[in-house]
């Protein structure tokens, strides 16, 4: 496709999106897939525009303490989410010990992150037991209820669904949030090494799942869990940022 | 009933100027030279464009000249008594006058009498509005002929006066204004012409309306391309707001803005658009054979494009095809300029049967815009 590579200065620098390598086919079910997943992460990224505290990064009042909230808000999940990654990982039996081996390679990659998140909120000025003391927000809840019993299930390849939204995440926080939000606050990298360091460890992530896809993407029934996933988890994810809590608990 | 584009026109003023000269026309501010015109011209890759105004900021065509003289090229390459045309819709971003809309005062220039009138407002996108509305016109039957016009003389928004006036504005304060200098080295002005019937031409090649469609994602996203506001984020008050327009102008209210950073969700919200029009079945990728985008300029390393191609929906590059880097981004004229070189010009074989998919979309807030044509021969 014909388009350029130069970025602008005070534009977006980095593509939000990862690169397809050269020669990447997936077979006709798995690009279908493809196209539906790709409307569902575009449509949940024009959703999450409508957030509160995610609209004040765009409309540039995004403040020192919207980040603090944040991060409170958001390092349950991220524990969480290695618990059922790893579960994932124990649900696929002998006959797809391929993907479980990829997903138990993602799942030690990922599961220490939250102790970065930690570290980016006490730089960036809060307590660091405050950050530990938070419970579960309400969206928090029925995101992480939904991923354990997915993954609870026999061979449960529909959760692809749910690696591509939140790793879809990953990169938009590193790419379009991160830099923007140093900008907005004045805080240092130090404050948003979590978000920048997943984006950057998520390229290799990507491959993976595109392999992934191709493997477990051969009928419409497997397409059809697989999307059908991706939109609960994107809509469960903006409902943890809906359900905001503000004060420190 | 199927409806037909039999003829086209476009109108560009004066001579092309070249990416040196364009600061000569619109005016160094302060008398000095920009330091971002360079940067912001190379990521276009814009080579000449055409200005409606002088190197002494004065107006050589207005709007609604612009447009008519492209209605007037339109309408004598047409085999149609201008008698038939029974409606006149008229896109274009900003008309001579605020008010009454555009399409009176053309309609007064092409002497066109007692006709159905529209004048569509917006960015980019009011041209596929205009057309849209003109099409279903004939589609109902209440016309044999609809003549669509889009013009825009985005220069006068950008000349240098209009900076200078601007003294208590965020870009005085800073000295320089991303946002509102972007524009200034990216739109230029020119008009474009569309003839609908309700047959194809008797000779030549006509084309086919296929479809239309839109997608407006404003409910969602910011305002990121706009004139009529400060550009502050904690002050709400738009240009009329002001005690007076001289206040207004000078708290930069009247400049054109564009917010950049938020200009990448409109690639976004594009791709999101063409893939619904997949799903639906209403648009084909392998049937595409060629690719008009109005795309403003090509600042977006974007690789949703290739996530497309993994995906077997995108559009290969030869088929790809624009104007946009010899004529010029016109805003809302431009896919009307676009469309009447298309069926002209020696760089691309257009056959009989050729499917030729179009995408406007318009940052102002989101409005994505397709259609598509196919080329007949009666």
């Amino acid at each position: 496709m014909n388009n350029g590579d130069i970025s602008i200065e005070g534009g977006e620098t980095a593509p939000a999106e990862e690169s397809v390598p050269e020669g990447v086919v997936l077979n006709p079910h798995a690009q279908v897939c493809l196209q539906h997943l790709l409307r569902v992460w575009l449509g949940f990224e024009r959703d999450l525009s409508k957030v509160p505290l995610l609209r004040r990064i765009d409309l540039g009042t995004f403040t020192v303490e919207d980040h603090q909230v944040f991060l409170r808000n958001i390092r349950q999940q991220v524990i969480e989410g290695s618990r059922w990654i790893t579960r994932t990982a124990s649900s696929f039996d002998r006959n797809h010990s391929e993907i479980r081996s990829t997903i138990i390679s993602h799942a030690v990659d990922e599961h220490r992150d939250y102790e970065m998140l930690e570290k980016d909120y006490v730089a960036s000025g809060g307590k660091l037991e405050d950050i530990l003391n938070m419970e579960r927000n309400i969206g928090s809840e029925a995101l992480h209820g939904f991923l354990m019993h997915r993954s609870s299930r026999p061979n449960p390849i529909d959760l692809l669904g749910a690696m591509w939204i939140i790793e879809g995440l990953g990169e938009k926080m590193a790419h379009s949030w991160a830099e923007r939000i140093q900008e907005l606050t004045g805080l240092s990298e130090d404050s948003t090494r979590f978000m920048t360091y997943h984006g950057h460890n998520d390229s290799e992530h990507m491959q993976r799942f595109y392999a992934t896809l191709d493997s477990v993407g051969v009928n419409e029934e497997a397409i059809a869990s697989i999307v059908k996933t991706a939109k609960v988890v994107a809509r469960l994810y903006r409902l943890q940022l809906e359900e905001i809590e503000y004060d420190v608990q | 009933m199927t409806v037909y584009i039999t003829s086209t026109g476009s109108f560009l003023p004066g001579p092309a100027i070249q990416v040196d000269q364009v600061e000569n026309i619109l005016g160094a501010v302060h008398d000095k030279p920009s330091s971002l015109r360079v940067q912001i011209q190379k990521a276009n890759k814009i080579q000449t464009r055409h200005y409606a105004i002088d190197e002494n900021q004065q107006t050589t065509h207005s709007n609604t000249e612009m447009a008519t003289n492209a209605a007037e090229q339109c309408l004598d390459r047409a085999f149609l008594n201008r008698e038939k045309v029974g409606m006149l819709a008229v896109a274009s971003t900003q008309g001579d006058l605020p008010a009454p809309g555009m399409a009176s005062m053309v309609q007064a220039e092409l002497e066109l009498p007692e006709i159905e009138i529209l004048t569509t407002h917006g960015i980019c996108s009011s041209s596929i509005m205009a057309l849209k509305a003109a099409w279903n016109s004939l589609r109902l039957e209440e016309h044999e002929a609809a003549l669509v016009l889009s013009s825009e003389l985005a220069s006068r928004l950008l000349k240098k006066q209009r900076y200078e006036a601007a003294t208590t504005s965020t870009f005085a304060a800073k000295r320089i204004d991303f946002s509102t200098e972007f524009l200034r080295w990216m739109l230029s002005d020119g008009a474009g012409a569309l003839l609908l019937q309700n047959k194809p031409a008797p000779k030549g090649l006509s084309l086919r309306i296929d479809w239309i469609r839109g997608f407006s994602h404003a409910h969602a996203l910011p305002t990121c391309m706009s004139v009529g506001s400060a550009g502050r984020p904690t002050d709400s008050r738009t240009w009329q707001d002001y005690n007076t327009y001289a206040e207004a102008e000078q708290d930069g209210a009247l400049l054109l803005r564009q917010d950049v950073r938020l200009l990448d969700n409109l690639m976004r919200m594009g791709v999101d658009g063409y893939l619904r029009l997949v799903e639906e079945g209403v648009s084909k990728p392998s049937e595409v054979d060629h690719f008009l985008c109005h795309y403003s300029s090509h600042h977006f390393k974007n690789k949703i494009l290739e996530m497309l191609n993994t995906a077997g929906v995108g559009i290969p590059e030869e088929r790809w095809w624009t104007n946009l880097y010899s004529r010029g981004n016109t805003g809302a004229a431009s896919l009307f300029i676009m469309l009447d070189e298309f069926l002209r010009t020696d760089e691309v074989t257009v056959n009989v049967g050729d499917r030729v998919l179009c995408f406007v979309p318009e940052s102002g807030r989101f409005n994505t815009t397709y259609l598509q044509l196919t080329v007949v021969e009666e």
